[in-house]
């Protein structure tokens, strides 16, 4: 960590008082400050709607404050009114997104030259010799090992983010002002790559840089930090140093009173009644995979990107194709071709890749909600309108989603949100195996915990559920039982008592042995 | 989201074909999410107590096409250049008339649309099958509802062998269909040798198709009936449900269940069969088949189907939208020409009014969303405040 230089730890570096902001007269933001002092890394963290992306969304000059705030800017005192994109720019602040827009087919050059100019030769063509030295620069400073020259989408995921990050802060090294400000960096990325960002950061910051940090991961706030604010409400909280905070006093900031536990009690592994067995499953990354699934379980997969865990889940649902072994559901065997077979015989599936695999853009939260079921509502040739919208409404009551009407469209919502969402699409039609992929990515603590009441409350009627995770202390709280695959492989069942420590240790253990 | 401000640009796709975000219909009511949300962890949700509002901007642009439909309308009949002749019974069932098959075109095109296929074969299918029907009737001297059969069978044809490229090889369909276009011009050309069949075509054919039902042509009737059927089929049947699912976003689709290859497949098969009655009336109307008449129905059709997007559900393909811009068109190509205007007027205005739609809507749709986004934010931020 790194601390203030003593002469300037009272000074700011940026400072912002008396922020407000009201969307149809309901305050997302209420007199918040936030100081941020220069050379520190300072996480800002609050739950959905705490009005954190509101202050982040302010300070870009994306959204208008409301009249009556102070900025300050090192030594400059200015009104936030009439703050821009290109004011905040010229102020040297450097904005990072969760998924920076990066282009994949393009190579690293090209990409860091997006952000300012690409050099010319006297003939007015791209100066490609001298980019590619600047641009190599850049990489060995940040300890990118690639060449100039290669494709971005060929780097692994850390990587791209950090290119995103030289593409932001590039001009800015000698520069003693300016933050650069990272929302929710690491949401996107595998858990063994957060540590290469964040031991970036760290370096970065120790150069005498400052940053402002976003995220939902209270272990890497914690690690990486050297003060937090939490917003909660849309008003500041409290700002600390995160030094001696345990990752349970960040929880009881953020919520506003300590959860007695995030996640719901276990149950007692129930041992009989297997619902779900599979039998030397090959296909893919999968070798020989054995397991039996017990009715009411919650049992976890714990393995790498790339173990094959989210090739498991397809192929149980139907959507990857399986070389060898069997599945039996119930004590019947089955083979499913397609998900419409296995949704008939009860399986339900909530991908990984929210956006890309289970959100309809531009439909309403209630044709998500019923997507892949319109038929149950269509009969002597007349759709149930009325019966959808009831049943997307007791959807929305049940599985707690904050949406203002349910034509919503469904982009509308928070990650949290759209994740209830999907898993209700599923719940609704009470599945007999829930098959879950990294429920909780990009979702903030306190919807984290309602989705995993809500999978215990579906386990409790019955329902028995995989769940793969990244986050081992999310195995561990969530899971009755825990499966660690390596290499396509079962390396391991760990059973009660399961610990986080321990689930780490496998999964590394996993990473050394391949 | 936040954007940084200099080069990160995210808006990249603004994407053909299929164009989304659907204004919250107006009418409904809010959806009450109550106590529940609030209860059980810790005070999550409250009662969103307001509902979006929406803009009366947005709100006009929902009908701005009905409207500016209407102006066109008043406007011919009032303007003395235009008036006595266009406010005739003659010219204004001529103009009802003449857009039916183009129409019933455009109607089959929207059904691969929605699932985020283009069909560009639907002018040569209806060239082909009218000069297949006219073709039948000629030589063999079919019996009247043979041929008509025949026409629409070489439109499903025409649409089945669409449908099999399209999910088979999983090519874009605009490749795929800007092929077969090609292909079936070729084909018509050669057994037509280029020249128009006349000869043989059912008397009661050609009585109906130029006929009059109660003043108004009978290939209206045909027209309203498939805008029923179509509009049917993509709003009211689990069916249409799964083609909006489709466009929106495949990969999900498939992960819902939803069997996105048999169901693209059947859309052009669809479309196909109205392109084959589309070709038949065209028999019909004219009495005889024009090897040339078929491919210029497609471009205005595909115009047709995108202003229509921007007609009461903004950013969305609809039948109604698209039946209004169709007509919206009509009436000021008939206006003007009969003003005087040369003919050439009538691709410019079809161009300018399709651009200005969609800039248009695009303006309009995004501000829309951004209101919604907006309410959503304000709805989360709006939760009991707890001490």
């Amino acid at each position: 960590m790194t601390s203030p230089a003593s002469a300037t730890a009272t000074s700011s570096v940026l400072r912002v008082s008396e922020l407000s902001k009201a969307y149809n007269g309901i305050l997302a933001l209420d007199g918040v400050d936030l100081d941020v002092r220069p050379g520190e890394v300072h996480a800002l963290l609050g739950g959905n709607g705490s009005g954190k992306s509101t202050l982040i969304k302010v300070l870009a000059g994306v959204v208008d404050a409301e009249p009556g705030a102070v900025l300050q800017l090192g030594d400059s005192t200015q009104s936030l009114d009439g703050w821009s994109s290109d004011k905040a720019y010229e102020a040297g602040l450097r904005f990072v997104h969760q998924q920076p827009a990066v282009f994949k087919d393009l190579s690293i050059a090209e990409n860091i030259a997006f952000g300012t100019e690409f050099p010319k030769t006297r003939t007015g063509g791209i100066a490609w010799k001298q980019l590619n030295k600047h641009t190599a620069e850049l990489l060995e400073r940040f300890g990118v090992h690639a060449s100039p020259t290669t494709p971005l989408g060929e780097l692994r995921a850390a990587d791209r983010t950090r290119v995103a990050i030289i593409r932001a802060v590039q001009d800015r090294e000698d520069a003693d002002t300016g933050v650069l400000v990272l929302d929710e960096p690491t949401a996107a990325l595998p858990p063994t790559e957060v540590n290469h960002l964040l031991d970036s950061l760290r370096r970065y910051a120790a150069s005498g840089q400052t940053i402002l940090y976003v995220s939902h991961r209270l272990d890497e706030v914690l690690s990486v930090a050297d003060r937090v604010t939490v917003l909660r409400d849309g008003k500041k909280v409290a700002t600390v140093d995160a030094k001696g905070l345990s990752e349970a006093d960040l929880v009881e900031l953020i919520v506003g009173r300590s959860l007695d536990r995030m996640y719901p009690e276990p149950t007692d592994a129930p041992e009989h009644d297997v619902v779900l067995s599979a039998r030397g499953l090959s296909g893919g990354p999968l070798t020989d995979v054995s397991f039996d699934l017990h009715k009411g379980e919650v049992l976890g997969i714990a393995g790498l990107l790339g173990s094959g865990r989210s090739e498991l889940l397809r192929m149980l649902f139907g959507a990857y194709k399986a070389n060898a072994g069997s599945v039996s559901l119930s004590g019947r065997e089955v083979r499913f071709e397609t998900p419409s077979d296995a949704m008939a015989a009860g399986m339900a599936y909530v991908p990984e890749e929210r956006q890309a695999d289970a959100l309809f853009q531009g439909n309403s939260v209630r044709h998500n909600m019923t997507a892949g079921d319109a038929n149950s509502y269509f009969s002597k040739l007349l759709f149930k309108h009325d019966a959808e919208k009831r049943d997307s409404a007791t959807a929305i009551s049940r599985f707690l989603i904050r949406v203002v009407h349910d034509s919503q469209p469904v982009e509308t919502l928070s990650g949290g949100n759209a994740q209830k969402v999907v898993i209700a699409r599923w719940l609704r039609r009470k599945p007999a195996v829930l098959l879950l992929d990294e429920p909780t990515q990009g979702v903030d603590i306190q919807a984290r915990a309602e989705i995993y009441a809500l999978v215990r409350e579906a386990t409790e009627a019955g329902c028995s559920v995989l769940l793969v995770a990244s986050d081992p202390e999310e195995l561990a709280h969530a899971c009755d039982r825990v499966l660690v695959l390596r290499n396509g492989r079962i390396a391991t069942d760990v059973r009660p008592p399961l610990e986080a420590h321990r689930l780490t240790e496998l999964m590394n253990l996993a990473e050394s042995v391949r | 989201m936040t954007t940084s401000p200099r080069p990160e640009r995210s808006d990249v796709t603004e994407a053909l074909p299929v164009p989304r975000t659907e204004a919250p219909p107006a009418a409904e009511t809010l959806r009450e999410q109550s106590k529940t949300g609030s209860g059980r962890r810790g005070g999550g949700g409250g009662a969103p107590s307001a509902r979006p509002s929406k803009g009366v901007g947005a709100y006009m642009a929902q009908y701005s096409l009905v409207i500016l439909l209407v102006a066109s309308f008043l406007l011919y009949t009032f303007w003395g250049k235009t008036g006595d002749i266009f406010f005739s019974t003659a010219n204004l069932s001529n103009v009802a008339g003449s857009q039916a098959i183009p129409a019933i075109l455009t109607l089959g095109l929207l059904i691969p649309m929605v699932s985020g296929n283009l069909d560009l074969s639907i002018g040569s299918t209806a060239g082909l099958s009218a000069i297949a029907t006219a073709g039948l009737y000629s030589e063999t001297g079919a019996p009247l509802f043979v041929g008509v059969l025949f026409g629409i069978a070489m439109g499903l044809l025409v649409g089945l062998v669409n449908g099999l490229l399209v999910t088979y090889f999983q090519i874009d369909s605009f490749i795929i269909t800007l092929g077969t276009a090609a292909i079936i011009l070729g084909a018509v050309n050669w057994y037509s040798k280029g020249v128009s069949i006349l000869q043989g075509i059912p008397q009661d054919l050609v009585g109906f198709g130029s006929g009059k039902f109660l003043g108004v042509p009978k290939l209206v009737y045909v027209l309203v009936v498939v805008a029923f059927l179509v509009w049917y089929l993509l709003e009211q049947t689990p069916y249409g449900r799964n083609l909006h699912a489709i466009g929106s976003n495949k990969a999900a689709s498939r992960l819902v269940g939803i069997r996105v290859e048999r169901d693209i497949q059947m859309s052009f098969v669809l479309s196909g069969g109205l392109s084959g009655l589309g070709g038949v009336l065209l028999v019909a109307n004219a009495g005889s088949a024009n090897p040339q008449i078929g491919q210029q129905f497609t471009l205005p059709a595909i115009a047709a189907a995108f202003l229509g997007a921007a007609c009461f559900k903004l950013g969305k393909l609809n039948v109604l939208g698209s039946l209004v811009a169709i007509y919206f068109l009509q009436i000021n190509i008939n206006g003007l020409s009969l003003a005087g205007v040369a003919n050439w007027i009538s691709e410019v205005f079809t161009g300018l009014s399709l651009i200005l739609a969609i800039i248009f809507t695009g303006v309009l749709s995004r501000r829309a969303l951004k209101t919604s986004v907006k309410a959503a934010q304000s709805s989360a931020a709006e939760k009991p405040k707890t001490a």
